[in-house]
């Protein structure tokens, strides 16, 4: 455990030292997430806006934006840490170069997973804490400390989901070899997550349950932060989580037996 | 240390054929073809060996490479190296080898190869006090101080190829796999890897594979020899046997007295090169030694050395051996297969005649 966790730091390090290389693309790209993050909100000042008048049934504004702060934090998550190392599987894929990674005497499944960072997400992370704080501010509730734990652990859980579906994706790479379509087609419908579920009704509310569980990523947190959020569904996201990382590892497991390797 | 009997990798491969019509055909119905990429090898290497494996591409080189260090499973066969079963892939088992290709790296392309060497000592939880001796004996015989703290990406191949060699070695393998080490690098660069690659197997007793498709690589490291194609086995043994059962002659290399060539050299045995007052001669084994004191009685021979012929002349040689055999095997096949249709059809004809017969002797 504790070599893994000096693994980690190793190429956590690594990814550090590469984003500085280049000064400028650092703040460049700093600025730009914080951006991106910001107009994640965008469509709640529609929706929400004097002109609509909408109103998502069971959400106000602030709680809305909970959401929000969720799905933020999970996108700075998965474009983050995610997204970039398992990409470069598809690429050691594509070049072949995955032979040095499955002769390393260490997990495989944890060397690509934690290959590649981007730090400058940061930026993001700390403008979904911001949306947070001003969600709260908005509702006049601020969150008790079992409520801000089960968000949390919630949140953690959705990293776990997210994670697992990702794994999937990249699984896919070791037999069609292109999967940028498919990672985008993912990424797409993450998107719902900005949304709370209910807004979904009959099968794309199914959909973005079960399947792709967009409901448990970002409108259970919420639900947590908000103490409205019962056991149950709280013991169905850990069940959920549980099945999804399972099958995840069995996939990319039976994947890494198939894998025969670019040829020389 | 290896062993390895009846060892095959076949794979299946889907056939298109070229054209727009047949791209349509095989988005719905695909040829299915098997392509035998090693097909039965068995041979035995011993701990601390130099072994060169030859063939030309498509050989099956890398393929067994890739089943002794355990990247891939084999399809039927034996292969145990230094008692374990590579495919297993046990941490014990990884931490003993080391796979280094050359046309394929894995120093981390943007930050220094010190980072990448930084990684591997974790991976490989190499105690630092070990790690730090090695890595000063790697950079002193490799020559790569400030190559070490410069990013990859601003190295040459040569350079990279070292680096690429220190962070194979920095958790001191047993055994070294090594797929074209020299590829692409200059002559001088060739050497030094070579050196290198010698004196550790010298020095930390590895053992060592090495793939190539450069037989001076092979021909400097590799006292044994294994030569493959199409997945066989043809050749076991030194370059030596490998000279004497293929090409059975000798080059004597000539220096004469002055600028000029004596006249009708070419006598002697056939002259495969000529420069000024130089001259090499390639002839039979047999006749060597009396064309040598022939040579050294009638004219003003200043320096003379005797050598194999090149390993590519002979490598081509068995290749074409090789391939003419199994194109009279073809045949042979062929000729045995038209015979039987041959006879197929005369016994039909036999066989359409005598129902006749019958006919005719039941009819009354």
């Amino acid at each position: 455990m504790w070599r893994y966790g000096k693994l980690f730091w190793i190429q956590l390090k690594a990814s550090l030292l590469l984003s500085m290389q280049y000064r400028a693309d650092f703040f460049v790209d700093a600025v730009i997430s914080m951006f991106w993050a910001a107009t994640a909100l965008a469509p709640l000042w529609v929706v929400y806006g004097e002109k609509v008048q909408g109103q998502i049934p069971g959400w106000g504004l602030g709680e809305a934006m909970l959401v929000v702060g969720c799905f933020v934090f999970l996108q700075t998550v998965l474009e983050g840490a995610i997204q970039p190392s398992l990409q470069t599987v598809i690429e050691h894929i594509r070049k072949g170069t995955l032979d040095f990674v499955l002769l390393k005497p260490a997990d495989a499944q944890f060397l690509v997973s934690t290959a590649r960072f981007q730090p400058w997400k940061a930026s993001s992370f700390l403008a979904s804490m911001a949306i947070f704080a001003v969600a709260f501010a908005r509702i006049e509730v601020w969150p008790s400390f079992g409520n801000l734990a089960r968000g949390a652990f919630l949140l953690l859980l959705a990293i776990g989901l997210l994670y697992s579906l990702w794994i999937w994706v990249v699984s896919a790479a070791f037999v069609v070899v292109k999967v940028d379509n498919l990672t985008f087609l993912l990424g797409s419908i993450f998107d719902v997550g900005r949304w709370p579920i209910s807004i979904f009704r009959g099968f794309f509310r199914l959909l973005f349950t079960f399947v792709i569980p967009t409901a448990f990523m970002t409108t259970f947190p919420a639900q947590a932060l908000l103490g409205v959020l019962t056991y149950g569904q709280l013991a169905l996201v850990v069940v959920c989580t549980v099945i999804f990382a399972v099958v995840s590892r069995w996939v990319w497991l039976r994947s890494i037996r198939r894998y025969t390797s670019a040829s020389s | 240390m290896i062993d390895v009997d009846e060892l095959k990798k076949h794979y299946s491969v889907f056939r298109r054929e070229p054209g727009l019509k047949n791209s349509l055909k095989a988005l719905f119905f695909r040829k299915k073809t098997e392509v035998k990429a090693v097909d039965g090898l068995s041979f035995h290497i011993a701990e601390g060996k130099r072994v060169g494996f030859l063939g030309p591409n498509g050989a099956g080189k890398t393929t067994t490479l890739k089943m002794l260090s355990g990247l891939l499973y084999p399809s039927s066969g034996k292969v145990l190296v230094d008692g374990h079963l590579p495919y297993k892939r046990e941490a014990r088992f990884l931490k003993k080898i080391i796979l280094v290709m050359g046309q394929k790296q894995q120093l981390l392309w943007d930050l220094p190869p010190l980072e990448t060497l930084e990684l591997n000592r974790a991976i490989y939880e190499v105690p630092m006090p070990v790690f730090r001796k090695r890595l000063h004996a790697l950079t002193e015989l490799l020559d790569i101080g400030p190559q070490l703290r410069t990013p990859t990406r601003q190295l040459s191949l040569g350079e990279r190829m070292k680096c690429e060699l220190a962070a194979g070695l920095i958790h001191g393998p047993k055994l070294l796999f090594l797929d074209e080490p020299t590829i692409g690098l200059d002559v001088s660069m060739q050497q030094t890897i070579r050196e290198f690659i010698r004196s550790y197997n010298e020095k930390e007793g590895a053992t060592l594979i090495l793939t190539s498709h450069d037989m001076d690589d092979v021909e400097a490291l590799c006292p044994r020899i294994l030569v493959i194609d199409k997945g066989r086995l043809l050749f076991d043994g030194s370059v030596a046997q490998l000279v004497a059962q293929v090409k059975p002659e000798k080059r004597i290399a000539l220096r004469f007295e002055g600028n000029s060539l004596p006249e009708n050299l070419d006598s002697y045995g056939r002259v495969v090169a000529t420069g000024a007052g130089e001259a090499i001669l390639q002839l039979g084994l047999e006749k060597v030694s009396e064309v040598l004191s022939q040579l050294l009685a009638r004219f003003p021979v200043k320096d003379l050395t005797v050598e194999n012929p090149p390993l590519e002349e002979v490598m081509s040689e068995l290749f074409s051996k090789h391939t003419l055999a199994e194109n009279e095997m073809a045949e042979h096949a062929l000729a045995e297969h038209a015979l039987t249709e041959n006879e197929r059809a005369e016994n039909e004809m036999a066989e359409r005649e005598t129902p006749k017969h019958e006919v005719t002797a039941k009819a009354p």
